[in-house]
């Protein structure tokens, strides 16, 4: 059934299309996805006017992530030994000068991948690899296949059970290298190896690795030198190691975000830095930000591509200009949530949501609303238990009448943000 | 020049966001200009001469269509006096960038002014590692394969950067005049080129149909794939209707071309019996130890590729 606008604003009426001309609805849509610290729960939120949309039970309290589609929202729930998947419900399509949106209910599809610990989660262009930890091999499927509620799993192994991370293409898997002497301590590196068991290329050595993300072709794995870049050359995924400027204190990074729009990462550095990465720019191309407290959780702006935001556990939430490596602005939103304690007690996340950016408090049981532009404070939306991860789906696209003859196919099939 | 959609975004975000730095050029009293890909910026460097420091965005050899900018793109269009792009949605990054710089630049879109060739198909193919990925264009982006509308560009990046600096003007005019005069010179000699193909011969195959201007002016038609991927399931059948095509029209040779990995162009090649031609640069230069590091050399290598493979096939 289409939920066709009922919870998304309308903000146009007509549009010109693609030479020819063609009534359409601008339509914006952002959905929240939030899980609880405690309850086997995730709700689904209507961003723009705070209604709950639906709250779907799973196995146990999950880490949520998102395709880059923004069509898929994975509950990783490590202690219960299950993955689960839902549809967004939210869908672009794009046709270069418009994209087209499609919005229908939320669902949590019929797809679960159970194993004893899974651990690190990451999807690049359609394909996810699901690592488990104790497990001597790493589970890949596509996304569309969850969407079909139709998995097929192939597996790529890696050395050893060792909690590492794994990043997945079309026909590779670069898979983190357990550490020989001890396979409890930290992979020392990582390799290309196929879904038939064979290793492409040399192994490249990362000490200490821990921490990925991607930011557009490019993928990053963070480590105790540097950040192993991954691309693609020639239908293979490419190691390259990028050590740490010699101009930064003694450090390194072990949790990182990708920037969108623009080519980035940003990743701890000590409790109480970040480290901004322009991999372009080499040696030079690391910043260095000071932050007034210890990290809780960063997020980068999808929109406004050159910030990035973090909340510190004075409760403070800081708009971070990547460009010029420095705090833009700060707004003190929270309570102060210590670090001390356990790496997992309730604290708060960061997501954005259009022109919101989103910050769980976990125990006062709301969201808190930054408006991105202003940077002011701009409400809250109150949920129910203790909500943790967050995750925000959505965007602006056109809705018309598919009678229309836009002058150009709407069959292809290809990527987009 | 008229102002541009995309230049007027860029002075309403000026408002909101702030400005790196002040432009450059009273400080280092020389134009900052950045191009977006490397055909653009050889033009850009003809014309500027000594008077601009120029930053190339997308480089030899690479693809603007799949270009991911970086923190360091928009530090330079914070700190640039004029933009020089192509328009046409050539340049999918363009907006982000712009929007995260929140630069106060001119942008100068190129193909205002030239004779653009509309795309019935609303678009066309790039291969990215094996890949087909669509690049939706309504009008086909690819101008600067007219050597005519080659021209305009370079009448637009003179008219920008004496809007910029009045005190080079002059400077910036001759540049453009005698370059304007080489591109006369080339526009007729590609036709005379062209010409020593025999007309039903003048038929060539390549990955990606970034070519329509230059079949429009000089009489050669080329034929591309629709969305084969090599590693597609598609693949086989949709090579297979190209092979008809190439067999149909007597295509007489298959090129690679510089942005794209070879493994299609191979796999048509062999499956209609044809020899690959070797490599045309439709949209980026080669480096500077190349064949083609800039524009004159790019289309001249172009035309001795076509006419050595066809003539000698």
């Amino acid at each position: 059934m289409k939920r066709l606008i009922l919870s998304a604003s309308v903000v146009a009426i007509a549009a010109t299309l693609g030479g020819g001309s063609a009534l359409a609805e601008d339509v914006t849509a952002w959905r929240l996805f939030v899980s609880d610290h405690a309850e086997p729960v995730v709700n689904v939120i209507d961003a723009l006017d705070g209604d709950l949309l639906d709250t779907f039970t799973v196995k146990g309290p999950a880490s949520l992530y998102q395709s880059s589609s923004g069509e898929t929202v994975f509950a990783v729930q490590g202690n219960d030994g299950a993955v689960s998947a839902i549809s967004s419900g939210i869908a672009f399509h794009d046709h270069g000068d418009h994209a087209d949106i499609d919005i229908d209910d939320p669902k949590l599809l019929d797809v679960q991948i159970e194993g004893a610990k899974p651990a690190h989660f990451v999807e690049l262009q359609g394909y996810i690899a699901q690592w488990f930890d104790g497990e001597d091999e790493v589970r890949v499927f596509t996304e569309k296949a969850a969407l079909e509620e139709n998995l097929e799993i192939r597996t790529a192994n890696v050395g050893a059970a060792h909690h590492g991370v794994a990043v997945p293409y079309q026909n590779h898997v670069v898979v983190s290298i357990p550490n020989p002497e001890d396979a409890s301590k930290r992979p020392i590196g990582a390799r290309v190896v196929d879904f038939d068991g064979n290793t492409v290329g040399e192994d490249v050595a990362c000490p200490g690795l821990h921490g990925s993300a991607g930011s557009g072709s490019l993928y990053a794995l963070a480590c105790d030198t540097g950040l192993l870049l991954i691309s693609q050359e020639g239908g293979a995924p490419v190691i390259k190691h990028l050590p740490y400027a010699a101009s930064l204190p003694e450090g390194s990074s072990s949790t990182l975000i990708g920037g969108k729009g623009l080519q980035y990462f940003v990743g701890n550095y000590g409790a109480d830095r970040i480290v901004v990465v322009d991999p372009s720019e080499a040696e030079n191309g690391f910043q260095l930000v000071q932050l007034p407290t210890r990290r809780v959780h960063f997020a980068v702006d999808p929109i406004r591509s050159r910030f990035t935001y973090v909340i510190t556990e004075d409760g403070q939430l800081h708009k971070v200009d990547v460009l010029e490596g420095k705090i833009a602005q700060s707004l003190k939103l929270t309570d102060p949530y210590s670090m001390d304690g356990h790496w997992a007690d309730p604290r708060p996340r960061v997501a954005v949501a259009g022109d919101n950016i989103v910050v769980t408090d976990p125990l006062k049981g709301v969201l808190h609303l930054v408006n991105a532009e202003t940077f002011e404070k701009t409400g809250d939306i109150e949920v129910e238990g203790k909500p943790f991860n967050i995750v925000a789906v959505g965007g602006s696209g056109a809705v018309h009448d598919h009678d229309d003859d836009h002058g150009h196919d709407h069959n292809h099939d290809h990527d987009h943000d | 020049m008229t102002m541009t959609r995309i230049t007027r975004i860029a002075g309403a975000l000026i408002a909101a966001t702030l400005a790196l730095a002040a432009p450059s050029h009273a400080e280092a009293e020389k134009l900052s200009v950045v191009a977006t890909f490397s055909i653009i910026g050889d033009f850009a460097k003809t014309v500027g001469g000594d008077r601009i420091e120029l930053k190339t965005l997308v480089g030899p050899d690479s693809d603007a269509h799949v270009y991911e900018p970086k923190p360091a793109d928009a530090i330079a269009l914070a700190r640039a006096d004029v933009v020089l792009v192509n328009g046409l949605l050539f340049e999918g990054f363009l907006q982000r960038l712009v929007d995260a710089s929140g630069t106060s630049a001119t942008i100068a879109v190129l193909t205002d002014g030239a004779d653009i060739l509309n795309d019935p198909s609303g678009g066309h193919y790039h291969y990215v590692n094996g890949q087909a990925i669509f690049h939706a264009t309504p009008n086909d982006p690819h101008a600067w394969q007219s050597v005519r509308n080659a021209r305009t560009y370079v009448e637009n990046i003179a008219s920008a950067f004496c809007d910029a600096d009045r005190d080079g003007c002059p400077s910036y005019e001759a540049n453009a005049a005698a370059y304007l005069d080489q591109l006369d010179s080339l526009d007729a000699e590609t036709a005379q080129a062209i010409e020593s193909i025999p007309q039903d011969r003048r038929v060539a195959v390549v990955a990606h149909n970034a070519f329509r201007y230059f079949e429009r002016d000089y009489g050669v038609t080329f034929l591309a794939p629709q969305g084969v991927s090599t590693e597609s399931e598609a693949s086989a059948a949709d090579v297979a209707g190209l092979i008809r095509e190439i067999r149909e029209k007597r295509a007489a040779a298959v090129f690679a071309e510089n942005i794209t990995d070879a493994r299609l162009v191979e796999q048509i090649a062999s499956e209609a019996g044809l020899a690959l031609g070797g490599t045309l640069y439709s949209d980026a230069l080669s480096s500077a130890d190349g064949p083609a590091p800039s524009y004159v050399e790019m289309m001249r290598h172009n035309v001795s590729t076509l006419v050595d493979a066809i003539n000698g096939g």
